[in-house]
């Protein structure tokens, strides 16, 4: 790969567990503050409880006198990118009659999985069509581009756990192809019924707050929330400023297993050396990772094997203690928390972690730790074997 | 940049195989199958097992065959068949993702309690368990891209593949664009249009519901412009909304348009084409969001014949006899509910 343009952004948004905006979740993280409980909006009977992290109180959601025509998926979605857009000094009407771009990453947001639905169509019961008929209005791509009245390509990419990085990855493809001037990117989902089943049937979640790359890690804990940046075209954003420029992206596939990651995190290396080889940038110019670091047992051997092989010496955390898995939204979480980082000089502490598994090569941050340099990296490993990595660089606002 | 679209690959209501899809245009008359009483085109996958042992396909659900069975015949089409496969990235449109898998992994947690979830209907239920198949069954290594975007899927996730191509991520795209039906999805189509799914689908009749639902894989071989095509080349993508900024439709192209007897879609067909003619290809497959990348299919097949084909039904778009191209671009044309559209341009 040669390298590419770097694109600006200019906002960021985002909420979830570590907070409802980017100033409370970084706030929260450097004190140490999580709270994962058990889920409060759903029940269920597994026999062992794994915790959750939800959103806190005090959320408004922008479409809550229409909430039953929603997902709850599309609403996060829009909360995020109206926190980015007025955080790069848009607002809906002065972004009409320009070419707006949507691209958004869900894993759980556009799966037909209305279980209440299905309940009732199983049962002796009337299926509520009006259900349905939410699914169906509810792609997040688009109801951000309608609520917005935008004019440009919309795109929801479902990569399970890498969504919300390649959505990034993707914008910033289509303004340097000048598909459009702007483009709101990241990734939002929401806690479901179905998908902590999901993750509790692959005996893959703690009943404990989540240790990522700890010795004593038992699993993830599920989370909700999104997180967008606003990419912004070189005409657009040239006299404004910049939060940070999207210096590389790079994507591989495992092609090994459709739930575990390579063991030696062939695609993992592979999407790094593309999104280095993009931003022109060697491994030492990095300042720090922003780990998957989910707390499973597979997930966290394998990043750490390939941080120790790519990044030796170069510091890294996981914010998931923070926050939970997000899914599809992690990506873009957790590129809002990265940028927001790299323009603090510091990252927060890995939480959760305190005792180093001697599988393991290397090991993260125990503590908020300075940081030095002007690049910073965020991947993301997902179901199907996908393997994303964005890499951004300081910015000047 | 343009696309060279170097093979094809598709099993639909019409049979599987692009020769299917020829004689399917050839004969001009839909064959309409039935589920339950009810008109419906089916996929077949009965040849997925020259492609993949059968061992292989124990625990994959009928989704990823048919993604896979378009996949290797699209691999098939262009002679890839036995070649290196890191370089080529897989993109897949879909508008529903695996429906069926859905919910039998409802069915898991709602027959025998929570406990009892089962984690392969949940594995196989993530909309990008598809594309993970082609992936490893190929050792396709190269990036991989799900998208979901109801009718928009396949211009949008189209958009994506040629950005890879122009960027030189990687040096072929294996494109797919795939939806399944399901007992439930026809139970929903019952309820939102009664008996307006009756067939025969009439695209052309705007204004009516005769939508039959359909299901299929249709999977394209696609490179950079600079690599030889069989089927000619994809120029270019847009997306949009009609009613925010209203469609340009190219003067000179001949268009084939994705109008499926959905009337929601119907007014934005009636609006853009003012009256413009048009061919609609439907009635060979059916109606499903994914159902555009048939429309791609139909579109690449009368390139490579230079022959516009006949329009199945008599009203849909006036047009009884083939005609020549002559050279001629082909754009395809696909209304989503609000407006949002994408079109598609095509030339030899």
């Amino acid at each position: 790969m040669t390298a590419l343009a770097s694109i600006a952004i200019t906002g960021l948004g985002c909420l979830s567990g570590a907070g409802l905006h980017v100033t409370e979740s970084l706030e929260n993280m450097f004190a140490g503050i999580r709270n994962p409980q058990p889920p409060t909006k759903f029940t269920t009977d597994h026999p062992v409880a794994s915790l959750v992290l939800e959103l806190g109180e005090g959320l408004k959601l922008p479409l809550d006198e229409q909430e039953s025509r929603y997902s709850r998926t599309c609403q996060l979605a829009l909360v995020a990118a109206l926190q980015a857009i007025t955080d790069a000094g848009w607002d809906a009407e002065s972004l009409r009659g320009k070419r707006v771009g949507v691209c958004i990453g869900t894993t759980v947001g556009c799966a037909l999985n209305c279980d209440e639905f299905y309940r009732a169509y199983k049962g002796d019961d009337t299926p509520d069509m009006g259900i349905m008929e939410r699914f169906l209005r509810s792609n997040p791509a688009d109801v951000v581009a309608r609520h917005l009245k935008l004019d440009g390509p919309t795109q929801t990419v479902v990569n399970a756990c890498s969504s919300g990085t390649d959505a990034i990855g993707i914008g910033a493809a289509w303004l340097r192809a000048g598909a459009c001037d702007i483009v709101i990117a990241g990734g939002a989902d929401e806690l479901l019924r179905l998908t902590y089943s999901g993750f509790s049937s692959l005996m893959i979640t703690a009943p404990e707050p989540c240790k990522p790359f700890d010795l004593h890690r038992k699993g993830l804990n599920l989370g909700e929330g999104a997180g967008m940046v606003i990419l912004e075209s070189e005409s657009l954003s040239r006299d404004k400023p910049k939060k940070s420029f999207l210096q590389g992206y790079g994507s591989a596939c495992d092609a090994y297993h459709l739930t575990a990651p390579h063991p030696e995190g062939e695609g993992l290396k592979r999407a790094i050396a593309e999104a280095l080889s993009v931003a022109d940038l060697a491994p030492d110019q990095i300042a720090f990772v922003n780990a998957h670091g989910t707390g499973t047992p597979d997930n966290d051997r394998v990043e750490s094997r390939v941080l120790s092989e790519v990044f030796p010496s170069v510091p890294f955390s996981s914010t998931k203690g923070y926050t939970g898995h997000t899914l599809g939204a992690a990506g873009g979480i957790e590129a809002v928390f990265t940028i927001a980082c790299l323009n603090r000089g510091e990252i927060p502490a890995s939480i959760g972690f305190s005792t180093p598994d001697p599988e393991l090569p290397v090991t993260p941050v125990r503590g908020p730790t300075p940081i030095r340099g002007d690049f910073a990296l965020s991947e993301s490993l997902a179901f199907g074997g996908n393997n994303s990595v964005v890499i951004f660089a300081k910015g000047d606002a | 940049m343009r696309m060279a679209i170097q093979g094809v690959g598709v099993t639909g209501g019409f049979g599987c195989g692009v020769d299917a899809l020829t004689s399917a245009l050839h004969r001009g008359e839909p064959i309409v199958g039935e589920v339950d009483g009810v008109p419906a085109y089916q996929a077949a996958i009965e040849g997925l097992g020259d492609f993949v042992p059968k061992r292989a396909l124990r625990r994959i659900d009928h989704f990823s065959k048919m993604t896979l069975f378009g996949a290797f015949m699209a691999l098939k089409d262009t002679g890839l068949s036995d070649v290196d496969r890191s370089r080529m990235g897989v993109v897949i449109a879909t508008g529903y993702g695996t429906l069926q898998t859905t919910f039998k992994f409802l069915d898991s947690y709602l027959d025998f309690g929570y406990a009892c979830s089962s984690p392969t209907h949940f594995s196989n239920s993530v909309h990008n368990a598809a594309a993970a198949h082609v992936s490893m069954q190929m050792q396709a290594t190269a990036p991989s891209l799900t998208v979901t975007q109801f009718e928009m899927s396949v211009s949008s996730a189209l958009l994506s593949a040629q950005q890879w191509l122009a960027e030189g991520r990687v040096d072929q795209v294996l494109f797919g664009a795939v939806d399944e039906s399901c007992e439930v999805l026809r139970y929903c189509r019952k309820e939102f249009f009664g008996d307006g799914e009756q067939g025969p689908l009439r695209p052309a009749n705007f204004s009516e519901q005769s939508a039959i639902a359909g299901e299929g894989a249709a999977f394209f071989v696609l490179a950079a412009e600079t690599q030889p095509a069989a089927y000619g080349y994809i120029d270019e993508v847009i997306l949009g909304n009609h009613a925010t900024c209203p469609v340009k439709l190219p003067i000179s192209d001949e268009l084939i348009v994705g109008a499926d007897g959905h009337q929601a879609c119907g007014q934005w067909y009636q609006e853009a084409l003012k009256g413009r003619e048009f061919a609609a290809y439907a009635p060979f497959y059916g109606s499903f969001p994914a159902a555009a990348g048939f429309d791609l299919a139909v579109a690449a097949v009368s390139l490579r014949d230079q022959t516009l084909y006949t329009s199945p039904g008599a009203d849909a778009g006036g047009r009884l006899l083939p005609r020549k191209l002559d050279q001629q671009g082909l754009t395809c044309l696909k209304f989503g509910g609000g407006g949002e559209y994408g079109l598609i341009r095509c030339s030899s």
